[in-house]
């Protein structure tokens, strides 16, 4: 029987919480955020705490033998013998480039100080991404610096002892190794497999061999190239189809468990950009132009988090869905083809889906209908594709919101063929070309062949399960070591992939082994720059190419397409149901590491997962509703939370069972998929979920990777079989009655569910756009700046108004005071842009050096991000009978919002955190000494403490201390030079990329004095420059996680200017503050969340759910007239 | 009962205190004196792998600071010199000093017969290009500490000479660290500005003062014109944390 959960309060459940914990107010919730510094260093046992001291007495014992050398070090400078051109050392250089993905080369900028690149940005001339970058982009260059990297070329040898064997690898040149590769194709059949990068020059390269009977097979574990190949075929046209969506076009969006603003799609960052451009909302009118996003999907995604009505479906059942989608379209239209209605409800079957849903959906498609689109997942079967093909084409939208490029075919050698010709012996050879695809394809039977064929090479770049089958592992290049030259997805243009650095060992590229492969001896630049001419319409020199890195080339989208419906009828109902013991597994790329490429990255495995709010793990996602069923059935799992428990002597007891040191042990189960394939993985509950699909991700559990990722996380890549679908079915799960503690930050830095993000419908934004005002605590106390309420921001930012208060604000000096700088700085973040995407989280890690500190360290909540994403959940479910399936997704990015009355400043005992001229809360490194009242005081919780030497000392050696081996020193060639190095012991947090400010600050300065000097020539006192000349233009310095941002969500300037963009936004009623009431008068400000539902919809609600909770919390007296139940 | 302690022993305890305080001030004032930079940095002068005379190139010579520091005006760094800045002119001046091995050296490098021109048997380290030798390894003899953010552009645009910060560099035979550089130090001249000040003409001239009337104190003098180009120039130094520590 299904336990009731009692914990849950029958009619005001909490309505707004962050994870499943805190919905139940667990004891271990409660303890957890009593607690202000969370499992805080005080926290050490005995055991450990001994040590430290021994450590620490062994160290001043070493520092008094030291003694004599209190003279300072000698330092050398060593300048070049001849310097090179162009570089001025302090300057950073910035070159286009772009990096290779299996969803085209994207267009970027690396910054480089001496010739190290320390910084991804996007490439502006990129103009459809606005120089905005992805997560894995940003995170792409701490790749460069792994000491796992591959420092060579090795030939592997097995040694034996007995019966054991072990492998050694022996180091070669990487040069005369390629060449030995040459002469493969001679002396027998080679097969060539590459993973699917749209590489111009590497296509090139493949097509002479292939030419030449080299065969060519190509992976990729998340096949971005199926559905143009499936759907071209369907339509029997003879070029792949590929969809590239127009979305700044579009008004109406229907997502098929399509996440085409996440991870999971080609073109994240354009599709975002442009998708949420038509979400901007500044006036009453924009909110009545608003578009609007309906999401069918299994998984809750970043698009399912933005989209204004979802609805949850199994993966398997989208095609029905489609189905009934499209019969009811054409219904609408009022289509005479009766046959194919007729057939496309058989598809869709007696179904369980909410048939009024379908129809208003469609019904509000078809009022924009050249401007809706439906938008297919990419792991979806080819029968949706042709569906929503189909669906677009009656909608008129092709042309204008969705289009199709013609692209060409891809190889269609598999690994089938290639089994075959290695057993006809007419392939003796066998060369892995970047990726891994033993590990990623462990079904294709790769791993057999390679040990069957004469010789076996692997390029990668790191030693991985791929090359422990090869007999020969050849370093590869970086994309920041290398040339290349390829395809954006959209093919809207050609980009350089351009080298910023020689190679930092001895490796070589993909295109300098495949050129010596040709026997083709120019060297890769060469053949770079003659691919570049042979280009049509090439009317720039080459070195202005990479100087802009973008040639753009005309799409010719496809316009004539044949009729659908003949093909429609050709589909066949597949009716499958699925239920507790049949559950659905989707199998999606993982956050961290994709597929497994960026699985050594410390970046990225640290970045908290959007929704799951996941680190340094990956997690088998299941419904609330499965896992109460799985909670029912193995009794003791602890999946879910439970009520509050106290023993006999008043204090709390939790389940020992399900929490070790107040973690959340999640419980392993095996989930069998068919009768040959299982995985086995630790479970999360996930809300959102369709509620028998298990979500699992690929590119975990890798063995040999390096030793940051080996053994993390569960590998789910035994489920994947080449060029077919992700969506397995048939599937069961059982619990293995282990467990494992998960390091998730989502109970981390609670706000406690207050107004915290405010959102609105958008009918109700045009009636009132000040919502936001009306609500928090601020709006029920006297208004803090009391009779100073009504003057300008101006005024606000360059004084600082007494308000009500009786207390004088002390009067600053003239030093300090607020008029003394020449601008107020301030940032502006509008949540209705926000998609979650977690970009800016790692652009802030890279920018100004913020340590890894791995999981051991985030389960003690010590995670150093300066700016983080708190992921809210909001639902309606009222009756508390079970956890919420169905939830709103709200996200406010939080970093330290430079209060003007800092709570942290009044607290430090050694003047370390104060307030500078231009509204900075400044921290001085140099002055901490670590007292942490500062963390303590902060009402936002974004102050991050240096417990240990993180930059300096091995993750797994922290706690020895002094005595603990140092990091390599190639690490430390990637840090921001720009930006102090912390140490152990010092407090830090954002600090609005000050170096950037000050940067910006000296250049105009330095800009405005030698041009008024040039041009007046006076260069002493009757040289006169105003203020306004010393300002920093308007845009002139934008933060990492600014620029970083897709949606131009965070805008970043001077407040004291009222016609800069941030001073505009700020007056936008929609502007509040987190926590105003405080009187923290935070410099950070947030533009309110507005969502378009429509009010057809079976599943509208008058106001958002959490702006619900919000009302029936401030107001709870009302609470029934106000709000009887949902719908 | 016998007293137990001499008479004596009632003086202790102020002896002691008195000792205690004399120790103390002598512990506090010793390290204001040895262990501030005005003790521990100035007149550091450690000696240079090449014994170059600043007093001969840019005293006598009058060699300006930027054409060897030439980073000075627009990056932070002031840069020391490359090498091939020397040899523009020693390739012809004193071809052949000795003194001038290490930097012919790092020039020439694999160039062994100086011809500018890569000869078959010059290519030691193989990869088909004339690399340079080993850098002149120069003594560094200002420092700021790594969490110090310094800015030569900025202070040298707006009239700060180098003079205000590393001294009569163009009397130095060999450079020797002139001033002590403490944040005080910094922070004297960002509070008072004017007394820096010059016209941006005459940054890199070491030996310039103000123009004084005879009956003037050269010090007022300077004060005077330097508020005027304080106030029209906008000069506004940093005095907060953010402007040096990032």
């Amino acid at each position: 029987m299904i336990k009731e959960n009692d914990s849950l309060p029958l009619l005001s459940g909490k309505q707004y919480w962050k994870s499943l914990d805190e919905l139940a107010e667990t004891p271990e919730f409660r303890s957890w955020v009593d607690k202000e510094f969370p499992e805080g260093a005080e926290l050490l046992d005995n055991v450990q705490r001994r040590g430290f001291l021994k450590t620490m007495a062994a160290s001043f014992g070493l520092a008094g033998l030291g003694m004599s050398g209190c003279r300072r070090p000698e330092h050398t400078i060593l300048p070049y013998g001849k310097s090179p051109e162009e570089l001025i050392p302090g300057i950073p250089s910035f070159y286009a480039t772009s990096r290779p993905t299996p969803f085209g080369f994207l267009p970027l900028i690396a910054e480089s100080h001496q010739g190290r690149p320390t910084k991804i940005e996007g490439n502006p001339s990129f103009t459809i991404a606005g120089g905005s970058t992805d997560i894995y982009s940003q995170a792409s260059v701490l790749d460069l610096y792994d000491p796992d990297r591959s420092r060579g070329s090795f030939s592997r040898e097995i040694l034996r002892k007995g019966d054991e064997s072990s492998v050694r690898w022996k180091k070669l040149s990487s040069a005369k190794l390629a060449s030995e590769i040459s002469n493969w194709s001679d002396s027998g059949g080679l097969a060539i497999i590459t993973d699917s990068a749209d590489s111009l020059l590497r296509n090139e390269l493949i097509e002479n061999l292939v030419s030449t009977g080299v065969k060519h097979l190509e992976y990729e574990a998340i096949d971005p190239h199926l559905p143009e190949k499936t759907l071209a075929s369907s339509l029997g046209v003879a070029e792949n189809l590929r969809l590239i969506p127009q979305l700044h076009k579009a008004k109406k969006v229907l997502s098929l468990d399509c996440d085409f603003l996440g991870n999971r799609e080609p073109n994240s960052t354009v599709n975002s950009r442009q998708f949420m451009s038509g979400r901007k909302v500044l006036s009453a009118s924009d909110a009545s132009k608003m578009n609007r996003l309906y999401a069918v999907e299994s998984d809750l995604t970043l698009t399912g988090g933005v989209a204004d009505h979802r609805l949850r479906l199994p993966s398997s059942r989208m095609e029905a869905f489609a189905a009934l989608f499209y019969a009811e379209i054409l219904k609408l239209q009022k289509s005479k083809d009766s046959n194919l209605i007729s057939h496309l409800l058989k598809i869709g079957g007696d179904s369980e889906f909410d048939r009024k849903w379908i129809s208003e959906c469609a019904k509000d498609l078809l009022s924009k209908s050249q401007n809706s689109v439906v938008l297919p997942g990419l792991h979806q079967n080819k029968n949706l594709h042709l569906l929503a093909f189909a669906i677009n084409q009656s909608l008129g939208s092709i042309g204008t919101c969705v289009t199709y490029l013609p692209v060409s075919k891809r190889s269609s050698y598999s690994f089938e063929d290639l089994a075959i010709d290695v057993k006809e012996k007419r392939i003796s050879s066998i060369l892995v070309l970047g990726g891994n695809p033993v590990y990623n394809c462990p079904n294709s039977g790769l791993q057999d062949l390679l040990s069957k064929v004469e010789n076996s090479a692997h390029l990668g770049q790191s030693i991985d399960e791929t090359s422990l089958h090869c007999k020969l592992h050849i370093g590869q290049s970086h994309f920041l070591e290398s040339w290349d030259l390829g395809y954006s997805w959209d093919q809207s243009c050609i980009t350089p992939v351009q080298p910023l650095i020689a190679p930092l060992y001895d490796t070589i590229s993909d295109i300098e082994l495949l050129a010596a492969v040709n026997k083709n001896t120019s060297s890769s630049h060469d053949l770079v720059v003659a691919a570049y001419n042979n280009l049509s319409n090439t009317d720039v020199a080459f070195d202005d190419f990479l100087r802009i890195g973008i040639h753009k080339i005309k799409q010719s989208f496809k316009t004539v397409f044949p009729d659908t419906s003949p093909f429609l009828q050709k589909l066949k109902p597949a009716n499958l149901q699925l239920d507790e013991s049949s559950l659905e597994v989707l199998l999606t790329p993982d956050f961290h590491t994709w597929d497994g490429r960026f699985s050594n990255n410390g970046w990225m495995l640290e970045c908290p997962d959007p929704i799951s709010k996941l680190t340094w793990d990956n997690a088998l996602l299941v419904s609330p509703v499965f896992a109460k069923h799985l909670e029912s059935k193995y009794p003791g799992l602890g999946l879910l939370p439970k009520p509050t428990m106290l023993n006999k002597s008043g204090q709390i007891a939790p389940d020992a069972a399900v929490f070790d040191d107040g973690k959340q042990k999640a419980p392993i189960v095996t989930i069998q998929v068919g009768s040959d394939h299982s995985i086995t993985g630790p479970v999360y509950v996930q809300p959102g979920l369709a509620d028998f699909t298990i979500v699992a991700s690929l590119g975990f559990g890798r063995k040999h990777t390096g030793r940051i990722g080996n053994d993390l996380g569960y590998n789910a890549s035994s489920l994947t079989h080449f060029g077919q679908s992700r969506i397995l079915t048939n599937a069961s799960c059982v619990p293995t009655g282990e467990f494992k503690t998960l390091a998730n930050v989502q109970e981390h830095w609670s706000m406690e569910g207050r107004a915290i993000v405010r959102e609105a419908n958008a009918a109700e934004y045009q009636s009132d756009t000040s919502f936001a005002h009306h609500m928090g605590a601020e709006s029920h106390s006297p208004p803090i700046y009391g009779k100073d309420l009504d003057k300008d921001l101006v005024f606000k930012s360059q004084t600082t108004p007494r308000g009500n208060s009786s207390y004088e604000h002390p009067d600053h000096n003239h030093e300090k005071s607020e008029e003394h700088g020449l601008h107020q700085w301030g940032m502006s973040i509008d949540l209705n842009q926000c998609t979650g995407c977690s970009a800016c989280v790692v652009a802030c890690q890279s920018e100004n050096n913020i340590p890894v500190v791995g999981k051991d360290q985030v389960l003690r909540g010590r995670e150093m991000h300066w700016i983080r994403l708190d992921r809210y959940f909001s639902s309606t479910q009222r009756d508390g009978a079970e956890l919420p399936s169905d939830v709103q997704v709200s996200f406010q990015g939080v970093a330290c919002m430079h209060c003007e009355t800092a709570p942290c400043e009044t607290v430090c005992p050694v003047n370390a955190t104060v307030h500078d001229e231009e509204g900075l809360n400044a921290m001085a490194y140099n002055r901490c000494v670590g007292t942490r009242y500062c963390a303590n005081n902060c009402p936002y919780k974004v102050r991050r403490f240096n417990f240990f030497d993180w930059n300096k000392r091995k993750t797994d050696e922290l706690y020895e201390g002094p005595l603990g081996d140092e990091n390599e020193p190639v690490t430390a060639m990637g840090k921001n030079p720009d930006v102090t190095v912390r140490m152990r012991g010092v407090m830090e947090k954002c600090t609005y990329c000050t170096q950037r400010i000050q940067e910006s600050k000296i250049r105009t300065k330095i800009k405005a004095q030698r041009q008024k000097t040039l041009k007046t020539g006076n260069d002493g006192k009757d040289l006169i420059l105003e203020r306004d000349e010393l300002k920093v233009a308007d845009g002139g310095i934008k933060t990492a996680c600014q620029q970083v941002c897709p949606t131009d969500a965070i805008v970043f300037g001077d407040i004291s200017d009222p016609t800069s963009e941030v001073s505009k936004l700020k007056s936008n009623p929609r502007d509040y503050s987190v926590l105003g009431y405080l009187n923290t008068r935070p410099r950070t400000t947030f533009l309110a969340k507005v969502r378009n539902p429509n009010p057809r919809m079976p599943d509208h609600a008058v106001s958002p759910h959490s702006a619900r909770e919000y009302h029936d919390k401030a107001h709870p007296s009302h609470h029934d007239e106000e709000h009887s139940s949902p719908h | 009962m016998r007293n137990l302690f001499p008479r004596w022993s009632n003086t202790i305890p102020l002896k002691f205190i008195i000792a205690l305080g004399l120790l103390g001030g002598a512990v506090v004032a010793a390290i204001t004196y040895y262990a501030t930079p005005k003790y521990t940095r100035v007149g550091y002068q450690p000696t240079q792998p090449v014994p170059y005379d600043h007093s001969f190139h840019a005293g006598q010579l009058g060699l300006d600071c930027r054409y060897c520091h030439h980073g000075v005006e627009k990056s932070s760094h002031a840069n020391i010199p490359s090498a091939n800045v020397c040899m523009s002119c020693h390739k012809n001046v004193k071809a052949d000093s000795p003194l001038l091995e290490v930097v012919r050296q790092s020039y020439f490098g694999e160039d062994s017969n100086r011809d500018g021109k890569l000869s078959e048997d010059e290519d030691l380290n193989g990869d088909g290009l004339l690399t340079e030798g080993p850098a002149v390894p120069w003594v560094r003899i200002h420092k700021a500490p790594d969490y110090v953010y310094f800015n030569h552009a900025i202070h040298v645009n707006r009239g700060v000479s180098c003079v205000e910060c590393h001294g009569r560099i163009d009397e130095m035979e060999e450079v020797y660290h002139a001033k002590h550089l403490s944040m005080s130090f910094c922070l004297e001249c960002h509070r008072n500005p004017e007394k820096a000040l010059r016209p941006t003409s005459e940054v890199t001239n070491l030996a310039w003062s103000v123009k004084a009337d005879p009956d003037e104190d050269p010090d007022l003098a300077q004060i005077h014109a330097g508020l005027e180009l304080k106030n029209n120039w906008g000069v506004n130094p940093p005095l907060s944390c953010t402007g040096c520590h990032r």
